[in-house]
């Protein structure tokens, strides 16, 4: 089948015309001349035989009074027929009377027989028609005409039909030519703009192109008219989309302005309130110290254990201060992600927590830990809040247990902390990472109840999660997990994220 | 008077703590020659002999402990007035407050700060501190003789 | 009026030929005699291949009537046969009836008759007028004046005396002559078939004789 699915559409119009126009014609042309032809064919038979039968009766009395000169000029008349190759008049007994050749002397030919019942037989042999015809005067066969006729005729006229097709053919190409040009521009032009501009549309993403309308009121102008609409509803949800992109960078302009503003306020706020709630808190204890040191002879056990729960009182308030410090200070700070071996950031912190449980006896199981993208600042903090936390709550154990390792949980690498210590009522867990929230009481284990806050707080800043098992008098472990990938994790960012869409 | 009669300055301007300062001071016997600002303008009088010390002229003390928040001029800006004139820029400061933040370090030591003590909250471990700053600036440190003599009046 | 033999119809005698009496004749006609001899001989042997001079005349004596038109009153009077007589010495013999025997001319059946006088003739469609009778022929035209008899002869200048066809021999071929006039007074149609294949068409009255 014709490739025509690499055409465009003006080709493919015009060979439609053409070929339409072209089989009409030549099936046409082909009818009429097969029926003209196969009805020459009989004419020329039937003119032969007419020939025939004129000769046939004009030579009678030659035969009959044995005259073949006068039956040779009947037969000479024959020249004026170009198609008779030859002709002979043959006596009743077959044998040759009298003779015609076109193109000069020729041999007499054997009579062919003429089948019983007829007086004459025809046959197409050699590109010529053979025609015997029986003489009957009066009843009595007197004799017998022999015609010979080429198919000169009949080729002529084969040829002049070939021609006169061969013309109407190509003037009917011609037309269809024609015919297809002036329905291009009513067809094919208006597919052709159209697909053009849509072309053009979808490369450049120019939205406010439009395809011209035609005029009319087919199918393709339907077609054009509902394409613009499409355009222009795109034009407005573009622009839509836009007024709403720029609605919200404005907003997210704001927002940011705001945090900032924010940000800069709280640190300022706990700037000073770390700087202004220390100066008394160091006065309270002080003055408190002195006066157990100058009066504390004079004071009875009571008064000096008040005294000295003031001092606790302070020294506690320092340490939360100094805390809420810390953690307002790593929720504002901006995570700086670095492939880091978490192994080597454990030694670190294991060497700072060195004095914490200097003179205990710990059994310290460290793991191999792999290298991650995180903030190494932060992430020394978690592992030193938790191991803390760990010694913290085995120092009531001989022999305290400690372990740092890595497991694979769904494919994703979790580090865990484990220790055997005082663990924790597993009903609980939920709050261990709440601002001040505490599960032990202060006289069992000393806390303030901000760092595991703080550990989470970076945790989450890094996308990961962290949660802890534990059993009450068996030990806890914490695990956590940090993100493969940085999501910002700050409004800004999410904000940036959601309002990336680019219209153009 | 030579730095000999005047070994410490404090600048600090909350009494209470002045007080503390000072038995902390007194337990570990440093406090003999101590003279007390209360704020930085005062503490720059007393280092310029100017103001309220024009009569007195400038003395250098031996260290100069500096708190940071204080009224009228900023402890920084004490700090910088020291390390610019050159009369006292070679008196050891030694930053002494309760704010542990890094832009106070920093903004200390890039102005020349020779040491930065956060003061304990807990009074034995303030004591301590005293204890070892004293010892280590009065008598551990050495530290030049002054430029010139402040005038006799 | 030489009477060409029966037996060298085809011989290339020319026609009209007639020899002359010579004083020195014996010994010419002695060799006349052997040549005359020699050539029957052949002739009876030409006799055996070609047909017979009056088999060919017999035929195209009746063939004549397929090419003539009688008048009508004529052609529905003779019941059904269709006469051809021949008048006086009969050339033919049985040739005649055998070349005739089963033949039709106009649907109607061929008979011949033989006859002695030209009054016979009346019921005769063609007539063969006998060389015989060349010296009566006058009289026998005259007869037949007025009646719609096709006359024919082989005797000479038969066309020029009145006669309607005249057979002539011509390169041992049997032709014929044609007076059309005549035939045309005797109320009979010559077809034109006939006349293309005459030597000569005459259209004149006859000759004093």
């Amino acid at each position: 089948m014709l490739r025509v699915r690499h055409y465009s559409i003006s080709k493919i119009l015009t060979g439609m015309n053409m070929l339409v126009s072209g089989a009409a014609l030549l099936l046409a042309c082909g009818a009429f001349f097969a029926y003209d032809l196969i009805t020459f064919r009989q004419a020329m038979v039937r003119h032969l035989s007419t020939q025939a039968q004129i000769i046939g009766s004009d030579s009678v009395s030659a035969l009959l009074f044995n005259d073949p000169h006068s039956a040779e000029n009947t037969l000479s008349a024959l020249k004026a027929a170009p198609n008779i190759v030859s002709a002979g008049i043959y006596t009743p007994e077959g044998q040759p009377f009298a003779a015609y050749w076109r193109d000069g002397g020729g041999q007499f030919l054997t009579l062919p027989p003429i089948p019983s019942g007829q007086t004459e037989a025809h046959w197409f042999k050699d590109r010529q028609i053979v025609l015997v015809l029986s003489i009957v005067f009066q009843g009595k066969p007197t004799g017998t005409v022999y015609m010979q006729s080429d198919l000169q005729e009949m080729y002529i006229r084969l040829k002049r039909y070939a021609g006169i097709a061969a013309i109407v053919l190509s003037a009917s190409l011609l037309a269809a030519l024609l015919v297809s040009a002036m329905f291009q521009r009513a067809l094919a032009e208006p597919i052709v703009h159209l697909a053009e501009t849509a072309r053009i549309v979808s490369r450049d993403k120019k939205y406010s192109a439009r395809a011209t309308p035609t005029g009319n009121c087919d199918e393709l102008a339907t077609l054009i008219e509902a394409f613009n609409q499409m355009l222009s509803q795109i034009q407005e949800r573009d622009a839509a989309l836009q007024k709403a992109h720029d609605e919200l960078e404005h907003r997210v302009q704001e927002r940011t302005t705001q945090l900032g503003a924010a940000n800069k306020e709280l640190e300022a706020f706990s700037y000073s309130v770390a700087h202004d709630l220390r100066a008394p808190l160091r006065q309270i204890d002080g003055f408190s110290q002195i006066l157990a040191d100058q009066c504390g002879p004079q004071l009875d056990l009571t008064a000096q254990r008040y005294l000295k729960l003031v001092r606790d009182g302070a020294r506690n308030m320092g340490q939360l201060v100094d805390d809420l410090l810390n953690m307002a200070r790593i929720g504002r700070q901006e995570l700086v992600r670095k492939p880091t071996d978490l192994n080597l950031l454990l030694q670190s912190a294991l060497r700072d927590l060195q004095p914490e449980w200097q003179g205990r006896q710990v059994d310290w199981r460290i793991g191999n830990l792999h290298t991650v993208e995180c903030d190494p600042g932060l992430m020394k903090l978690v592992f030193v809040n938790l191991l803390s936390n760990a010694v913290k709550y085995t120092r009531r154990l001989e022999c305290a247990a400690i372990e740092v390792g890595q497991i694979m949980l769904d494919g994703a690498p979790v580090v865990f902390v484990r220790d055997n210590g005082a663990g924790f009522e597993q009903q609980y867990a939920h709050k261990l990472f709440g601002v001040f929230q505490r599960l032990h009481r202060t006289e069992d284990f000393e806390g303030t109840g901000v760092g595991l806050a703080t550990v989470h707080r970076i945790i989450q800043k890094h996308g990961g999660q962290i949660w802890a098992e534990a059993e009450v008098n068996k030990g806890a472990t914490f695990f956590f997990s940090l993100a493969a990938t940085s999501h910002g994790t700050s409004n800004t960012n999410i904000l940036r994220q959601l309002v990336s869409y680019d219209p153009r | 008077m030579t730095h000999d009669e005047v070994e410490i300055l404090l600048v600090e301007d909350n009494p209470a703590d002045v007080e503390l300062a000072l038995i902390a001071l007194r337990a570990h016997k440093l406090a003999n020659t101590i003279h007390i600002a209360r704020d930085g303008a005062e503490a720059l009088d007393f280092l310029f002999g100017q103001g309220s010390r024009s009569n007195y002229g400038s003395i250098t003390p031996k260290v100069v402990l500096l708190d940071l928040k204080l009224p009228k001029v900023d402890g920084l800006e004490v700090l910088k007035a020291i390390r610019n004139d050159a009369r006292t820029e070679l008196i050891p400061v030694v930053v002494l407050t309760s704010s542990k933040e890094q832009r106070d370090l920093v903004d200390s030591y890039k102005l020349g700060v020779n040491s930065y003590i956060q003061k304990p909250v807990d009074f034995n471990q303030f004591q301590e501190t005293i204890r070892q700053l004293g010892l280590y600036w009065l008598v551990v440190n050495e530290v030049p003789q002054p430029a010139e003599s402040p005038p006799i009046r | 009026m030489k009477r060409v033999s029966r037996t060298d119809p085809f011989q290339s005698t020319p026609p009209n030929h007639v020899p002359r009496r010579h004083p020195r004749l014996l010994p010419r006609l002695a060799a006349l005699a052997i040549v005359w001899a020699l050539f029957s001989v052949s002739g009876l042997h030409a006799q055996r291949s070609k047909p017979a001079e009056y088999e060919v005349k017999a035929a195209y004596l009746y063939n004549f009537g397929k090419f003539v038109e009688w008048p009508a009153k004529i052609k529905a009077a003779s019941a059904d046969a269709f006469t051809v007589c021949v008048l006086g010495q009969d050339p033919f013999g049985v040739t005649l009836d055998a070349t005739i025997a089963g033949e039709t001319i106009d649907g109607k059946s061929v008979v011949a008759k033989r006859i002695s006088k030209p009054q016979d003739a009346l019921d005769c469609r063609i007539l063969f007028i006998s060389s015989s009778e060349e010296s009566q022929l006058k009289q026998i035209l005259a007869t037949l004046d007025k009646t719609n008899i096709l006359t024919v002869s082989d005797m000479l200048q038969f066309t020029r005396r009145g006669g309607m066809i005249q057979f002539i021999l011509e390169e041992n071929r049997v032709r014929f002559e044609v007076n059309l006039t005549t035939a045309q007074r005797a109320g009979l149609t010559l077809s034109s078939q006939l006349l293309k294949l005459a030597i000569s068409v005459r259209r004149s009255s006859p000759l004093g004789d």
